[in-house]
């Protein structure tokens, strides 16, 4: 009770501290000779707070009971060195369920120099260019629905699948008539932050980490078809306890030298193809994509290879300045040879109200019809099987974000 | 077996998806009133026209640079302004609560940063006349001075 109270005390401050820098900020705008200079350091940032409450089934917190433990604050500085050259660094801490628990980190900082419209490059750690909103799958001000479809773009995967620590290459193509190109193309590591893993593994790495996206801007405005694609490999090490390891010799799965630790490599691809079209006040997006994880490990199970499928389709329309309602359908096979028992699917139909209460304060209330356990966890849900866990449920959620 | 979903499902998203039609064909409709504002640049600007394209790009920041080299500083009006609107529709072909869910979005991932929003047509000329590589626009009964309309095609 004490630490949820702490919580919405923590809330409150940054909200009161980002209420006054946002006045400051908006100050800062109108000053005609501000915009112009160049030493100037544009300030933004955001604090999100929200509610999860399901029918059935724990889904990303302690959710059956309704929890508070959804909350996400950044705060990034963007400063111009020249009109080429720029820098920038986000931070941002997050709490949902058993994830983040409030520990700080950079979510993005770079050094980043534009040669040309078709030629940029950055370096430092910069967010995954994968489908149309990995980038900001984790800032609620930028999107419409609380929560992104879960199949493509999964909050329990955001180490490895928000940001890398390297180089990239960016720029924009025309091509006169037929429209334009958008091009990234990156390649580094992944600085995993073991505290949301399972105490057993350790040594956590990511030896390599490289992709890119492709979008084509089509000739009617607003219209952007295509692809990203991305590969990296996660090694790692399991320890087993000392009574896994006799029960494993004594079934003859482990050569007598075992020493208690299994080596794991996990080289993975995944791919994605997206659209959207956004039109005056109504937006429409698709994507579908499939990722191909392999798991090698040093003894006990043979490798395997498992490849997921899941897409969605979305769409919002402004009808107000202050009233968006949106709505998406999502869906996700763990496994696409696997379709069979509801731990292998997850339907997930949503509808979305959000309100802008002014220009840098929002409100979303949202609704979710479920169908099928896949991508539940298990240690939410007192190790049950996600395959016995409820088939049909519902989530409900309810966000405000102060931003500026 | 997998079923389909249930019917109560099927009721809910059917009048959504309505609505959603219906509210984006009145945007559609809106959309197609007379624009509003001139584009203006610095009077040493060499342009006299500029494509509908270019405009889009400049103040989306996907083009930086005019066709002599020199950096390119679009600048915009406040959220609420008229003008704006007329700008946004008519020109990016999206709400002004659409481009800024564009900027939020570049914003929050690093990207880039919007153009900068001033107060009024007076801060914008104000602005183009002392800025050799802007762009800006103004309401269409705007008084010019120090500053240069240019066509948009």
């Amino acid at each position: 009770m004490s630490g949820r109270r702490a919580r919405c005390a923590l809330t409150f401050v940054i909200a009161s501290s980002l209420s006054f820098f946002s006045r400051t900020e908006r100050a800062r705008a109108e000053d005609d000779d501000a915009t112009s200079n160049p030493l100037s350091i544009d300030v933004h940032g955001f604090v999100s707070q929200g509610f999860i409450k399901t029918t059935e089934n724990n889904y990303l917190a302690d959710s059956k009971r309704g929890s508070f433990e959804f909350t996400e604050v950044g705060l990034n500085f963007t400063k111009n060195l020249s009109d080429r050259m720029r820098v920038g660094i986000q931070l941002f801490t997050h709490d949902l369920g058993p994830l983040g628990n409030y520990a700080t980190r950079f979510d993005w900082f770079y050094l980043d120099y534009r040669f040309f419209d078709w030629l940029g490059v950055r370096a430092g750690r910069t967010k995954l260019p994968f489908g149309l909103y990995n980038e900001t799958s984790d800032i609620d001000a930028a999107r419409v629905p609380a929560l992104l479809p879960q199949s493509v773009y999964p909050v329990s995967n955001r180490e490895y699948l928000l940001a890398q620590t390297g180089g990239e290459l960016y720029g924009d193509i025309s091509l006169a008539d037929a429209g334009a190109l958008e091009y990234r193309l990156y390649g580094g590591t992944v600085f995993y932050d073991t505290a949301d893993l399972s105490a057993a593994l350790t040594n956590v790495t990511v030896p390599y980490i490289y992709g890119g996206r492709l979008m084509w801007q089509a000739p009617l405005e607003g219209l952007q078809l295509g692809g990203s694609m991305q590969k990296l490999r996660i090694d790692a090490e399991d320890t087993l306890t000392a009574a896994q390891t006799m029960a494993y010799m004594a079934a003859g799965l482990l050569p007598p030298n075992f020493m208690g630790n299994i080596s794991l490599h996990v080289p993975a691809t995944l791919w994605v193809g997206s659209a959207e079209y956004v039109a005056h006040d109504f937006s429409l997006a698709a994507e579908y994509s499939r990722w191909i994880v392999t798991l090698e490990a040093s003894v006990l199970a043979p490798k395997t290879t498992v490849t997921s499928e899941r897409g969605y389709l979305m769409g919002s329309y402004h009808v107000t300045p202050w009233f968006t309602p949106g709505l998406y359908y999502s869906l996700f096979f763990p496994n696409a040879d696997q379709r069979h028992g509801r731990a292998a699917y997850q339907h997930d139909v949503a509808a979305t109200f959000r309100y802008d209460l002014n220009a840098y304060w929002l409100l979303k209330l949202e609704g979710h019809y479920m169908r099928g356990t896949a991508g539940l966890d298990p240690t939410l849900n007192g190790n049950v099987p996600v395959s016995s866990l409820v088939q049909d449920w519902g989530v409900l959620l309810v966000k405000t974000t102060a931003y500026f | 077996m997998r079923r389909s979903l249930p019917h109560r499902v099927r009721l809910l998203l059917l009048p959504g998806l309505v609505v959603l039609a219906l509210v984006a064909e009145v945007g559609f409709v809106r959309a197609e009133s007379t624009p509003d504002f001139r584009l203006i640049v610095h009077p040493d600007n060499p342009a006299t026209s500029l494509t509908h394209d270019f405009v889009t790009d400049a103040f989306l920041k996907r083009t930086t640079r005019w066709g002599d080299g020199e950096a390119l500083h679009a600048v915009d009006q406040r959220a609420d302004a008229a003008v704006r609107r007329a700008f946004s529709e008519h020109v990016l072909g999206r709400s002004v609560a659409a481009v800024k869910s564009y900027w939020q979005q570049r914003i929050f991932s690093g990207r880039d940063l919007p153009p900068p929003e001033l107060e009024s047509d007076d801060a914008v000329a104000s602005y183009v006349s002392k800025h050799r590589g802007a762009l800006g626009y103004v309401s269409g009964n705007f008084k010019l001075e120090h500053v240069k309309a240019v066509a948009l095609q």
